[in-house]
């Protein structure tokens, strides 16, 4: 082991990473992988500064007091609840065949209270508080898991892995690393550095965005204590760390997939396929997926069964979740075999760009 | 088969993609010096020179340069540089760029990476480019970066695919003088061409291709000679011309002699060269004045002609 050219090596790579990391940061063809990580970004954003605008409406029009509001009751006359609460900020009517429905709306600063009347009688008050802060870390948790994970980060390796051979051969400027005194398994080690580099890069930012917006919306107390108190900043390195795990995870599937198959379409769609059957694989089979590690990782577990109806959740089976240090010494050592597998189809490649 | 250290040998090698052939049982020494391969688009050149650098894989047979197999890479390409006929470099990339890059991957520093690449620019003449992207330069300079990537590191075996196609008189000529200076310092320089004037020029050996076969190899007068169904073609300018062709009829190996126009000289056909310049200097021994003696058709045009015929010859 010792006689191994280990500097020599890790000189190659870093010359091979400096030409590639280039590639997958600036190619104008990787423009898309970019708009994929931001889309969870803009939602959550999106979220943050719609709330941020309701919670300012909420206190601009604040013209009644908690106490106020307590005490409308059920049955009051529309003349009551205005002698109480005054002129309400909004409302609507709607007459049907024998009723007539209306809903006033006020603010008390914090919140909105709906007082709602059929034929000038109270039926029903509400309080709309607003989101919480658990709440949306349980929407962040579903999206991560069915949008990040199974969709994003999926594509997104797929477009950076499966390019970093297949790409250059449709390009035909393979042959420029090919005849470099570099052995074949070098290659393919710093080439999938370089992908795991960029995509973790990307994703791992767009997470930390992401989690930035939802916590924008919150003040610094309530997030406070969401961090330290109820165990937050586990769950954050935890989506911090699972994203790199998935680029090492599906990067080795698409490098190995882009150094098999002419067309990246095939593999991508059976992966997808496969990724995307996993609820429903007898549990053995789950094992064999990149999406049940990761899934086991994710801190907030996310039920599927809500969503799916009810004949098909009959086909889902359950299997326990591998316990962290398992699933990420799994995602390790799947990784390294499709690395080993690279570098053995690396070594049979060969340059014949016309069938390309 | 038997090592030859200093060599790049091909013992029984064949290639197909699918069903296509690309050379078939090709069995090959080459010694140092310019060898040149010879052959009509499709033949087999680019084939030869890819097996050669493993960039594809024979599908039979064994392959060695300088005792080492090109399923090596880090060991090969220490002392083999290759100019392919590929036109795409890395996207986006500077003259410099591209060969700072391919020498960064020796495995060296910065320092050394840089110096080595602008001797390299320096020597291909292209130093005033060198910062611009390949993406704006014309196909010769294109020829002239790929050339100076593949001489960068300062090889001993130098496999060149066409590598005069673009390139202005001058540099063409520059470009010749450099293959020289390699092979006169014992180095192999492998080019290929399908301009037969130019191999004709600059080699010391070739290699004849047709449809994926080697049809013939060597020094080109010895590979000539080799031809024996096509007379061997002699022009003379001497006095007496007509004595002279009167002589030469006398002798069952001389098949035709045709008298210049001028009456300076002669075109003689023969079918035995060694018995033909031993009558020659008998002659000139008689008193017969004997200004030039060139050889007419020893060169590489002719001999591929006559190999595979006209129809190949100028695909």
């Amino acid at each position: 082991m010792n006689q191994l050219p280990w500097r020599l090596w890790a000189a190659q790579v870093a010359a091979v990473m400096r030409l590639e990391l280039k590639k997958s940061f600036f190619a104008r063809r990787g423009l898309w992988i970019y708009i994929l990580a931001a889309m969870p970004v803009v939602l959550f954003t999106a979220h943050t500064i719609s709330e941020r605008a309701d919670v300012e409406a909420v206190r601009a029009r604040a013209s009644i007091t908690p106490q106020q509001r307590e005490e409308i009751r059920e049955g009051m006359s529309r003349d009551e609840v205005l002698a109480k609460l005054g002129k309400p900020f909004s409302s609507e009517t709607r007459r049907r065949r024998n009723n007539v429905r209306e809903t006033l709306w006020y603010s008390d600063g914090q919140a909105q209270f709906q007082v709602i009347l059929r034929d000038d009688k109270v039926v029903q008050t509400g309080v709309n508080q607003g989101g919480s802060l658990g709440e949306d870390w349980q929407v962040f948790a579903a999206v991560y898991q069915y949008f990040f994970l199974r969709f994003a980060i999926f594509f997104g390796c797929v477009g950076v892995f499966m390019n970093l051979f297949r790409g250059e051969m449709l390009d035909k400027s393979l042959h420029f690393y090919l005849l470099a005194p570099i052995r074949r398994e070098v290659l393919v080690v710093a080439k999938y550095l370089s992908g795991l580099v960029a995509t973790t890069v990307i994703f791992t930012a767009s997470v930390a965005l992401q989690l930035t917006a939802v916590f924008a919306l919150y003040d610094s107390n309530t997030v406070d204590q969401f961090l330290k108190a109820a165990g937050g900043w586990q769950q954050v390195w935890a989506y911090l760390g699972i994203t790199p795990l998935a680029c090492l995870g599906y990067g080795s599937v698409f490098l190995f997939a882009g150094l098999l198959f002419k067309n990246p379409l095939i593999p991508a769609s059976l992966m997808l396929m496969w990724e995307g059957v996993n609820w429903f694989l007898p549990a053995l089979l789950k094992k064999f997926s990149v999406i049940f590690y990761l899934q086991s990782l994710c801190p907030v577990p996310a039920n599927p069964m809500g969503d799916i109806a009810a004949p098909l959740r009959l086909l889902a089976s359950t299997a326990a979740p591998t316990p962290a240090p398992l699933a990420i010494l799994g995602l390790l050592g799947l990784a390294a075999a499709l690395l080993a597998l690279s570098a053995m189809r690396a070594r049979k490649l060969e340059i014949n760009y016309s069938t390309e | 088969m038997t090592p030859v250290p200093d060599s790049i040998v091909f013992d029984n090698v064949s290639k197909f993609y699918g069903e296509v052939l690309g050379v078939n049982r090709v069995t090959l020494t080459i010694p140092p010096g310019i060898t040149s391969l010879v052959g009509p688009n499709g033949s087999g050149k680019t084939t030869l020179m890819n097996l050669m650098t493993g960039l594809v894989q024979p599908s039979r047979g064994d392959i060695r340069i300088r005792g080492v197999k090109p399923s090596e890479p880090e060991k090969l390409f220490r002392f083999l540089g290759y100019a392919t006929q590929f036109d795409s470099f890395p996207k986006g990339a500077t003259g410099f760029g591209f060969v700072y890059g391919s020498l960064r991957l020796l495995g060296g520093g910065h320092a050394d990476a840089e110096k080595l690449a602008w001797q390299a620019i320096e020597q291909v003449n292209l130093v005033e480019a060198a910062k611009r992207k390949i993406a704006g330069y014309s196909k010769g300079m294109r020829q002239r970066i790929r050339l100076a990537q593949a001489i960068a590191h300062d090889p001993q075996v130098l496999v060149l695919d066409e590598p005069l196609n673009g390139l202005d008189p001058l540099v063409r000529a520059e470009t010749i003088a450099m293959f020289r200076m390699f092979a006169n310092q014992g180095r192999h320089v492998i080019v290929s061409s399908h301009i037969l004037h130019e191999v004709d020029m600059i080699s010391d050996q070739v290699i004849l291709l047709s449809n994926g076969y080697v049809v013939a190899e060597g020094q080109i007068r010895g590979v000539r000679s080799e031809i024996e169904e096509h007379p061997m073609q002699v022009l003379i300018r001497c006095s007496r011309p007509s004595e002279v062709a009167r002589r030469f009829f006398e002798h069952e190996h001389v098949v035709e002699v045709k008298l210049h126009s001028d009456r300076g000289g002669l075109l003689v056909k023969t079918r035995d060269a060694d018995r033909f310049y031993r009558l020659l200097n008998q002659v000139a021994m008689e008193g017969v004045d004997i200004d030039t003696v060139a050889p007419a058709d020893d060169d590489v045009n002719s001999v591929y002609t006559y190999l595979i015929g006209a129809e190949e010859a100028t695909k």
